[in-house]
């Protein structure tokens, strides 16, 4: 049997890197670290199941243990899989709300006026928190009223010749669609048309982080098929872009590596939003654009540095005039995604972020700026500073 | 995207490349596949240690001049070593890291094993030993470890001590300081690897008001009143090396601190400060992603692609390989050749698999893989397909003609290619603008 199985784990020299970058193990120390959750425990876990260790529950999915491996073992992609195997996601009704973000965000998108204050009150933070076990300190999301799908008009983007397709995403979808009418703003300034697709489903993140990989895979399946369209219709759409880290990462990367489900042929042409304009600035096509006189605090997203795309945002960032950007260092806020929601985890998750924190508090700057809202939402929280997308701060710059 | 120069390889000769570049203001990029050999390494630096005949060497610059023909210190000369030297000194103290060394002669390290490895820089906390008289005024020599760590043996480290030069009557007392007397708190303290033991100490022993006390009664009593006191570097990564000093302050010890199995705090401290150091400069380091392959017309390599952005190329006037030897896989080995994977430059290994070692690993032979690396010209320049690359620069491990290991070199090959190389990209650049450096608090 053993042949079967993909023993990529074992390239592993049991050099502890992983687990000098891990965050969570720093922070706490029922994790025992991506070493001994992933390869180590690998073994473990082929010859007798029984030897799953609950603890992996811990684990983020934050990648930083493959970005340090110096020998390219995909330690994050081998704990996911183990807790999917191995049934080690407690599915409650909070793991449902929190990653079923498309079904919840059409539903409370519907009532946003009420569900926003409905979850700023206290007692009904309180309850959640009893019920459900959603911690009551965190702020939670709100909701867009108007969803980006019906804000967005298809017949203003007509007159471009050339076409992406923008992959929304839920949050900006139904939480905040910020973000999706400024990177419309930015593209239409570089002569380049929106188009979304007919249906779109949520990437996935939420749904793996709390291990409701079936619906994950008909999410990939269902998005992969819609990219296809796009892509291969005669109408020249250039390729699909994401404002979402995670989502970029999913679409390009999980889907294959943990959903098996393959991208192949359209990998390529899936792109996260700041590598897709850094290659247009590269090529001359720069927009109008003024000095925003602004000096901001980059924080880099841990999925994004995964998937190479930091540079591209620094490029992005470097092209707006009149923009002094300070680069943080590549720590981890410690939201990841649902995972500082669980009442389990804040205290975990606080202590992640904490170096993110004290840093910022040390400066002076105008903004923090990032890419991932999850991100966004923590250090929001967590510090004085309000924190903008860097398709925002292009956006603000357009003159 | 264009760059300036872009550095692969983020390792030591990597990074005091990078520094040295950004610093002159040249728009800067690091591109490093993984952590590096950094956080395996000693933490100390060594420039030459021992000659041909494998005797230890005080003085390495006055030994340069003896190494074969074809070794990288040849090539840069003895004052740009120095002067790299000096740049890595100050770039190390700027970051808050001590590097201690005896002026103009080698001292001696201590290993995990009790071997005495000639070392041109320490960090503060490890003791610096005389080469000449190792032992001078050491009659007592305490080895102690902390909560039963596996990565640190006592018994091997008084063995190995005790073989070396005027430590036959030295007396040595062995301990371990049990986890229940510091009063932390981890299931099984004995798992822990040596980052985990310090996360768990800052975690429960020194967050107490009187943890530094209790560490230090504990050691005292191991102690049994020795001259010098050697402990695992467990203690704590970041601030590491100041809390060595409060602690020999507050228990009137001699303690030397002594790199462990991976991970390696030293180490660790040593890449922290180098990354710091670069970002200071304004430049900017990209990890987790490998360089695949490049661009090359006539004389110049133009641009490169890495496994993450295989459509999106980066360009640059300038580039430096370093990506270290066989372990870092700057180097690589099939049934048929030894290669540079990265763009297939010429490298002097011969194809003949039989002579790439001794038959016996461990016999104390020049293995001929040790060698093994990119043949360059004297600035460093490589050979592609019969073409010298003029702006592609090889440092550190990659390069050929040198074995780091027989010779105790690695560390000042490093710095001083990496610095050369940065020197020579610096004034090759001079006629262009100046970028404004960015000052980062």
């Amino acid at each position: 049997m053993l042949n079967l199985l993909d023993t990529s784990f074992d390239h592993c020299i049991k050099c502890n890197v992983c687990t000098t970058r891990c965050p969570v193990a720093e922070a706490n120390p029922d994790y025992p670290g991506p070493k001994q959750a992933g390869p180590d425990g690998e073994r473990l876990r082929i010859k007798n199941p029984q030897l799953y260790d609950e603890a992996l529950k811990y684990c983020t999915n934050c990648k930083r243990c493959e970005v340090a491996c110096p020998s390219g073992v995909q330690v994050g992609t081998v704990i996911q899989r183990a807790k999917a195997k191995h049934g080690g996601f407690h599915q409650g009704p909070r793991e449902f709300i929190l990653s079923h973000t498309d079904l919840v965000g059409t539903l409370s998108s519907t009532a946003a006026p009420v569900v926003n204050v409905a979850t700023g009150l206290k007692p009904v933070k309180t309850l959640l928190d009893k019920v459900l076990g959603i911690d009551k300190r965190q702020s939670l999301p709100k909701y867009s009223r108007q969803t980006f799908r019906a804000w967005f008009d298809p017949d203003r983007q007509t007159k471009f010749e050339r076409k992406i397709c923008f992959f929304h995403g839920c949050f900006t979808n139904y939480n905040d669609p910020t973000v999706g009418k400024h990177l419309v703003a930015v593209l239409n300034a570089m002569n380049i048309g929106v188009t979304l697709l007919k249906k779109e489903k949520c990437c996935g993140v939420p749904l793996m982080a709390n291990g409701f990989f079936a619906r994950a895979r008909n999410n990939a399946q269902l998005n992969l098929g819609q990219f296809a369209d796009k892509l291969n219709d005669n109408n020249r759409v250039e390729c699909i872009i994401a404002t979402e880290p995670s989502c970029a990462m999913t679409l390009r990367d999980e889907y294959p590596e943990v959903l098996q489900v393959d991208n192949y042929a359209l990998r390529d042409r899936i792109l996260f939003a700041s590598a897709f304009i850094a290659r247009e600035l590269a090529d001359g096509n720069v927009p109008k654009m003024k000095p925003v006189n602004l000096r901001v605090a980059y924080h880099s997203p841990c999925h994004l540095i995964k998937q190479g795309g930091v540079i591209h945002t620094m490029e992005l960032l470097n092209g707006i005039p009149g923009l002094e950007v300070v680069m943080l260092d590549q720590k981890c806020c410690g939201m990841s995604g649902t995972y500082g929601f669980k009442k389990e985890n804040y205290q975990t998750s606080q202590r992640i972020g904490e170096a993110v924190f004290d840093q910022l508090t040390t400066m002076d700057v105008d903004y923090v700026v990032t890419d991932c809202e999850s991100c966004k939402m923590q250090i929001e929280m967590n510090t004085g500073y309000k924190v903008l997308h860097p398709i925002t701060v292009m956006a603000q710059s357009l003159a | 995207m264009k760059y300036d120069v872009i550095v692969i390889g983020g390792g030591l000769a990597g990074l005091t490349s990078a520094i040295r570049c950004a610093e002159a203001g040249l728009k800067s990029v690091v591109i490093s596949a993984g952590e590096s050999a950094l956080a395996f390494a000693s933490g100390a630096i060594d420039v030459l240690g021992f000659d041909q005949h494998q005797s230890p060497i005080e003085d390495p610059f006055g030994h340069i001049k003896q190494l074969p023909a074809g070794h990288p210190y040849h090539k840069i000369g003895t004052e740009s070593l120095r002067q790299s030297l000096a740049f890595f000194q100050a770039q190390m103290a700027a970051a808050g890291l001590t590097m201690g060394s005896h002026g103009q002669i080698n001292h001696g390290r201590l290993t995990a094993l009790g071997a005495m490895r000639p070392a041109w820089f320490s960090q503060k906390g490890a003791h610096t030993f005389s080469l000449a008289a190792p032992a001078a005024g050491i009659r007592h020599v305490a080895v102690v470890n902390l909560a039963g760590f596996r990565d640190f043996q006592p018994t091997l480290v008084a063995a190995g001590l005790s073989r070396q030069p005027g430590f036959a009557d030295v007396a040595f007392t062995l301990a371990d300081i049990k986890a229940e007397t510091l009063n932390i708190n981890a299931r099984n303290a004995y798992e822990l690897r040596s980052l985990e033991l310090a996360r768990t100490l800052k975690r429960d022993l020194f967050t107490q008001p009187n943890g530094l006390h209790i560490l230090s009664s504990a050691l005292q009593k191991a102690a049994r009143n020795a001259d010098l006191v050697v402990i695992p570097s467990v203690l704590a990564v970041a601030g590491g090396n100041d809390l060595m000093v409060e602690l020999e302050q507050l228990s009137g010890l001699r303690i030397c601190e002594v790199a462990t199995l991976p991970p390696s705090l030293p180490g660790m401290r040593m890449a922290a400060a180098l990354q710091q150091r670069f970002r200071h400069a304004g430049g900017l380091f990209l990890e987790g992603d490998q360089v695949l392959g490049g661009h090359f017309e006539q004389n110049r390599l133009l641009s490169i692609n890495t496994r993450l952005n295989q459509d999106i190329s980066m360009s640059a006037s300038h580039f430096v390989l370093a990506t270290g030897s066989f372990f870092s896989l700057g180097l690589v080995s099939d049934r048929h050749e030894l290669k540079e994977p990265v763009f297939g430059l010429s490298v002097n290994g011969t194809a003949d698999r039989e002579q790439w070692s001794e038959e016996c690993f461990m016999g104390g032979g020049q293995h001929r893989f040790s060698h093994t690396g990119v043949i360059t010209d004297a600035s460093l320049n490589p050979c592609y397909i019969g073409q010298t690359i003029n702006n592609l620069y090889c440092v550190g491990a990659v390069l050929d003609g040198f074995n780091p290991v027989q010779a105790g070199c690695a560390g000042g090959v490093a710095i001083g290619t990496g610095w050369f190389a940065a020197e020579r990209i610096i004034s090759a650049m001079a006629h262009t603008p100046v970028r404004q450096v960015q000052e980062i608090c």
